[in-house]
């Protein structure tokens, strides 16, 4: 997976991401697809929590296994995997390969974290359809 | 009619969130939403007041507010309520709390605030407030009770609502291991049990002792609806606040007293199921918050022996991923009490309320039959109109759902319909009515619905 994301300024979608990384237990988070990390937030993979450096690579190389699932079954609407104590959450926009990607603690309550990560991929969708609209 | 042409204007200035939908109706009630998802507490703060009020005609007769702990580091509580004072008319009656999330009409939100904004001619409404919840829940009690009777002492209307906001559990840190859900070994472990009876009294941690509470205020208003929730942070259980008037709390209750010619009825609803694994708890600490001894054993152990669990199956990576999913259904003055266990202290079993000896049983519930527990709570209320509604529900369903929580919307939307209602989620619930008399329990729905008889 190619590391580094498209830096767009005032990205709106990175303004969701950043928020998300205000979270106590988001640890990093991305909107990304096979081989590409799509968006990151505004500060790039330095606002990534120092623990997520130690399993980046061993998340990556999972990630692209989910990826090539995911573009396979075209239903899956989310993948959750452990990685040594963390869990590397993807909630896929529908009808797309692209996923939005995060990474918590295992110890992290997920349900909380779903509510707010749903609401997230909400609002990146309603973004990208109103950029293609636009187009 | 000049108060109400004022206060047209002082909110005609309020940024236009999409919240017009929400209240809109031709009843004498108006009722309001608002809403913010802003980080800052100041912003925040004066978001949910603007969103809240900016579809009334009237001035609120009453303000509940609800948000998420975070505002702790983002500005700081006192901050928040300064940012919906810079917007709420002085002296508007004002109480609520941190909650782990809310649900509402435009949706489930684990960071944000939220308020009820309400104002009805027909009816008086009074605030209480009372300290020291966790080391003297009575004296606490007491405290809001008297405002509460002084104040509608004189009301000529007949149905009483009130509202029970507690501050729920906090864990206390132990020194050298910081904040555990279970303490088995250790230095600390030996004097587990006895340090649990001081912290509470002392440091003011431990269990809400919210069920001891509202014991007390059912005793002194038996003729009222009431509705309880725990206050809480992000389910971490490190600090909680409640709000009051222009005043951030901690173990604190606080309580709104509604009296008024409207309809009310409040009921809980769980969805749990019995088991057939039963046992007898026969030994249990002085304030019956512990149990010590489950069939004359050491109750841990005897416990995993029963669950048929192996030592160290339950863990602090383990415990909220399994334990809330066994609850078991005590008994309290004959009253069914489903809970769940928060916390181990060597052997013994921490319980969130008040429990006696006696058998009980392991109770299971499933996702789907807590989506049909709020079906089944609405159907209580089908013979009224709502006017707007609160429910009070154990913040394990929210993590049990997690973002399927919209299941659970739309059913409370097919009800309400262009209605205003919140649920926040709490650590601890229940509701008292004179004909159902009061409930207690964990992963719950606690509804309260107030409007018009059809």
């Amino acid at each position: 997976m190619i590391l580094g994301g498209m830096f767009i300024k005032d990205d709106p979608i990175a303004k969701v991401l950043d928020n998300l990384m205000k979270f106590d237990d988001i640890l990093a988070c991305m909107v990304a697809r096979r081989n590409m990390i799509s968006v990151e937030p505004s500060g790039g993979t330095n606002s990534f929590k120092p623990e997520v450096i130690q399993i980046w690579d061993e998340v990556k190389r999972a990630m692209e296994v989910m990826f090539l699932g995911i573009s396979e079954c075209k239903n899956i609407g989310k993948i959750d995997f452990e990685v040594y104590d963390y869990n590397a959450l993807m909630y896929v926009f529908p009808d797309t390969d692209t996923a939005i990607v995060a990474i918590i603690p295992s110890l992290a309550n997920k349900g909380l974290v779903d509510v707010e990560l749903e609401r997230a991929r909400k609002k990146i969708q309603k973004i990208r359809e109103d950029e293609e609209k636009s187009k | 009619m000049v108060e109400e042409t004022i206060f047209s204007q002082q909110i005609a200035h309020t940024n236009n969130k999409d919240t017009t939908d929400v209240g809109e109706t031709k009843s004498p009630v108006k009722a309001s939403l608002g809403v913010s998802e802003k980080w800052d507490a100041r912003e925040a703060g004066r978001e949910v007041a603007e969103t809240a009020i900016q579809n009334l005609t009237r001035p609120p007769d009453f303000f509940l507010l609800f948000s998420t702990i975070h505002y702790e580091k983002y500005g700081g509580f006192q901050e928040f309520l300064n940012g919906v004072w810079d917007v709420l008319p002085k002296g508007t009656p004002l109480i609520g709390c941190t909650v782990p999330g809310f649900l509402n009409n435009y949706g489930c939100y684990t960071i944000g605030a939220t308020a009820l904004a309400v104002s009805y001619p027909n009816a008086d409404v009074v605030l209480g407030v009372g300290k020291n919840t966790k080391r003297d829940p009575k004296n606490a009690a007491n405290q809001s009770a008297e405002m509460i009777k002084k104040g509608l002492a004189n009301s000529q209307y007949k149905n009483k609502f009130l509202l029970n906001i507690v501050s729920g559990p906090e864990t206390w840190k132990i020194p050298g291991e910081g904040y555990k859900k279970i303490v088995d070994s250790g230095f600390w472990s030996k004097f587990a049990t006895l340090a649990f009876g001081i912290s509470q009294y002392l440091l003011q941690k431990g269990s809400g002792r919210e069920d001891e509470i509202f014991e007390y205020l059912v005793q002194k208003f038996p003729e009222y609806y009431m509705i309880l929730g725990a206050s809480m942070d992000d389910y971490r259980g490190i600090s909680n606040y409640q709000f009051f008037n222009n005043k951030v709390l901690t173990n604190s209750l606080v309580n709104l007293g509604f009296a008024t010619d409207l309809d009310i009825n409040v009921c809980t609803t769980h969805g749990m199921k019995r088991t057939n694994i039963k046992f007898e708890i026969t030994k249990l600490s002085k304030d019956k918050h512990i149990i010590k001894e489950i069939n004359q054993k050491p109750a841990v152990p005897e416990l995993l022996h029963i669950l048929d669990w192996p030592e160290g199956f339950l863990n602090e990576k383990t415990m909220y991923n399994i334990i809330p999913y066994y609850p078991i259904s005590f008994k309290r003055h004959n009253r069914e009490v489903p809970t769940i266990m928060p916390g181990f202290l060597k052997n013994s079993i921490v319980t969130p309320s008040v429990i006696d000896v006696g058998e009980v049983s392991i109770l299971t519930i499933s996702g789907r039959d807590m989506i049909n527990s709020i079906k089944e709570g609405l159907q209580n209320f089908e013979y009224i109109d709502p006017e707007f509604g609160l429910f009070s529900t154990c913040i394990t369903i929210l993590t049990t759902l997690g973002s399927k929580i919209n299941l659970i919307q739309k059913e409370i939307i097919g009800h309400f319909k262009q209605k205003p209602f919140i649920m926040f989620f709490s650590a601890g619930e229940g509701t008292y009515s004179p004909e159902r008399n009061l409930t207690y329990a964990n992963i719950s729905f606690n509804t309260a619905i107030l409007g018009h008889s059809k």
